[in-house]
């Protein structure tokens, strides 16, 4: 009989493993959420704080999601924070001259695809890594955002039109919300079950294989480099619509977290891929965590040390469950 | 083990510091959030210290918030601040208008909102600045009587797009017209984005090339300090030392030039905390269940001289 016992337990064991390595990362989300209930319960557990936490975390995973696009083909944009804030800057420019307001939204994230397009085809024909290709981007969109907005905050004649993305609610659930669900099903089905889904997983995880196998690695690159830029330009969007008003450098702050949540996100999965699932949790987490330290009044400074710490801790986490070499 | 770190974190810095010396005990365990975009301003940063000091003495928790310039985030912290039922909500050095959305919630919330140097919309209790019509008719009449003696030729600087610089400009448009023996010779915006020092003494240089004679310019005006250094750079270094030169704003580099002597010759000094004083003895009456007074109110500036 102890020979069973240890059976039992051995197998109770690998079931709490595989567990864990399955859905390690969901399962401390749900545990800051449950740690956050029982701390604040009268201000956090709430369903308007939940709605608040889908509105805030919305800019970021829509964001998150074209960087998870680029990750899939094992390359980098940097040059998301830039575009959406050169999105942003366009969109109330657009407004402020009494443009459509569909138009104003639709223009600045069309311009930005090519602008992603251009990305990708630097890299792609010219060989350059997508690190250098997207910093030089960035730079450059950030000189042309400061020249379109002679530097200043554009808030002022913004048409309240203009700020219906960012404010309005359908059935009590924010538009930005709403949006950033649409999104992320749009995008899991795209990824996981189409066929330029699989060839960008196929590009990333070989690209020498994917070529042999007749798979079209520079178009699907490139169109990889174009929806990331769009979907940065559309935050970007998002994010003045919310204020009312964009800043030349509104977007930037946004490139650090949207690799943060891609990268928390592939923790997710027990191979480790950038995936859209994964991202979603990763974004939920980085807002989750700003949102309850605040509410909890933890001081700035903390709230950075401890969303590093638990970022960190996170990947080592994923590497040492899923048993990868150290 | 993630979650842990993060338990251990928040119990052990949660909830703000705990009142000591509180001077009113229907003050203890308020809880007061300070939030900005810009705690790396070292007027700013002063600003903050100085109401988390003078509250905490009151015994209220204070909470400071820094979003690093990042405007999205700031309507996010200001969403939070919201639902963690804080009973007021000072923002520093932050407009308003950007934030406008997020604000109303917070007003419908029943939160009380205070503006240091930030600006006021409706539905605000308060916001303590300083009054830059004011200061513009101040530093203006300084000029034109004191050192330009009611005649001669000026240069202006300024940059119409800022909304406190525009007072400052609108000022001066106003005062010029009582000094029949003043000229305006140009009026130059300076390119902010290209570093407003850097953009007035390039500015300046091309100025004194166009007005090669001595007295051919008497003064330059510059609604704020950065001009008013670069234009005092270039005009240094050209050997004009007859121009006399004017800012706003008191910073630490245009104070040093006034007194060791160059073509600088005054600004005024925004009383920055003057203006949390305003904030801090409102935010102290409200939730001791006194009335305040609401509305914009005005720190007064002080005129330096070398003198």
């Amino acid at each position: 009989m102890p020979t069973l016992l240890r059976e039992k337990e051995l197998k109770k064991n690998l079931g709490i493993e595989k567990l864990m390595r399955s859905y390690g990362t969901v399962i401390a989300c749900i545990i800051i959420i449950l740690v956050f209930s029982i701390l604040r319960p009268d201000a956090f557990f709430t369903i308007k704080n939940l709605i608040n936490i889908t509105r805030q975390i919305s800019l970021l995973v829509v964001i998150a999601l074209g960087a998870t696009l680029v990750m899939s083909v094992d390359e980098f944009d940097l040059s998301v924070g830039a575009v959406a804030s050169l999105g942003g800057i366009i969109s109330a420019k657009l407004a402020v001259a009494g443009v459509n307001p569909v138009l104003s939204i639709i223009l600045p994230i069309l311009i930005s695809f090519f602008i992603g397009y251009l990305n990708g085809m630097i890299v792609t024909s010219f060989k350059v890594l997508s690190f250098i290709t997207t910093l030089a981007m960035s730079t450059v969109l950030a000189g042309f955002t400061f020249w379109l907005s002679g530097g200043a905050t554009v808030f002022e004649n913004i048409p309240d039109s203009f700020k219906y993305l960012g404010s309005a609610s359908i059935l009590g659930i924010p538009l930005l919300t709403a949006i950033m669900l649409i999104l992320c099903l749009l995008f899991r089905f795209i990824l996981n079950h189409t066929p330029f889904g699989r060839r960008l997983y196929a590009i990333g995880g070989n690209v020498n294989a994917s070529l042999v196998s007749g798979i079209d690695v520079v178009h699907n690159k490139n169109l990889a480099f174009a929806l990331c830029g769009a979907l940065s330009a559309l935050t970007g969007v998002m994010l003045a619509s919310r204020l009312g008003s964009a800043h030349p450098t509104g977007g930037d702050g946004y490139f650090m977290n949207s690799y943060a949540a891609v990268f928390l996100g592939r923790t997710v999965v027990k191979e480790g891929i950038p995936n859209v699932w994964g991202t979603f949790v990763g974004a939920a987490i980085l807002g989750i965590l700003a949102n309850g330290l605040t509410i909890m009044q933890v001081p700035s400074y903390l709230q950075d040390v401890l969303t590093g710490v638990i970022i960190i801790l996170a990947v080592i986490a994923q590497k040492v469950t899923s048993g990868e070499n150290m | 083990m993630i979650t842990l770190a993060a338990a251990l974190l928040l119990s052990g810095c949660s909830g703000g510091s705990a009142a000591k010396g509180s001077s009113d005990s229907s003050l203890n365990g308020k809880n007061v959030s300070v939030v900005t975009p810009y705690l790396s301003s070292v007027t700013t940063k002063q600003m903050v210290d100085n109401i988390e000091r003078d509250l905490k003495a009151e015994g209220i928790n204070v909470n400071v918030v820094d979003t690093k310039g990042d405007f999205g985030e700031l309507a996010s912290r200001i969403e939070d601040i919201v639902s963690s039922k804080a009973d007021a909500m000072i923002i520093v050095s932050a407009d308003p208008g950007q934030v406008e959305t997020q604000l109303k919630d917070a007003f419908d919330a029943g939160v009380p909102v205070f503006g240091v140097d930030s600006g006021f919309i409706e539905g605000m209790k308060v916001n303590a600045t300083s009054d830059n019509y004011e200061m513009g008719k101040t530093i203006c009449r300084y000029l034109f009587e004191d050192l330009m003696n009611k005649k001669g030729t000026v240069i202006a600087l300024t940059y119409r797009p800022h909304p406190g610089v525009v007072k400052r400009c609108e000022a001066f448009d106003e005062m010029i017209k009582d000094y029949p023996d003043i000229s305006l010779i140009t009026e130059q915006q300076v390119d902010v984005p290209a570093g407003p020092i850097e953009s007035s003494r390039e500015i300046m240089e091309n100025l004194i090339l166009s007005n090669p004679e001595k007295d051919s310019v008497t003064a330059v005006f510059a609604a704020w300090d950065e001009p008013a250094i670069g234009a005092s750079q270039a005009l240094e270094a050209a050997g004009r030392d007859e121009v006399i030169v004017t800012g706003v704003d008191g910073n630490s580099q245009a104070v040093e030039m006034i007194e060791k002597g160059s073509n600088l010759k005054a600004t005024l000094s925004q009383n920055f905390d003057g203006m949390t004083d305003i904030v801090v003895k409102d935010v102290i009456d409200l939730l001791s269940g006194k009335e305040i007074e609401t509305g914009e109110k005005y720190a007064p500036a002080t005129l330096v001289t070398k003198e």
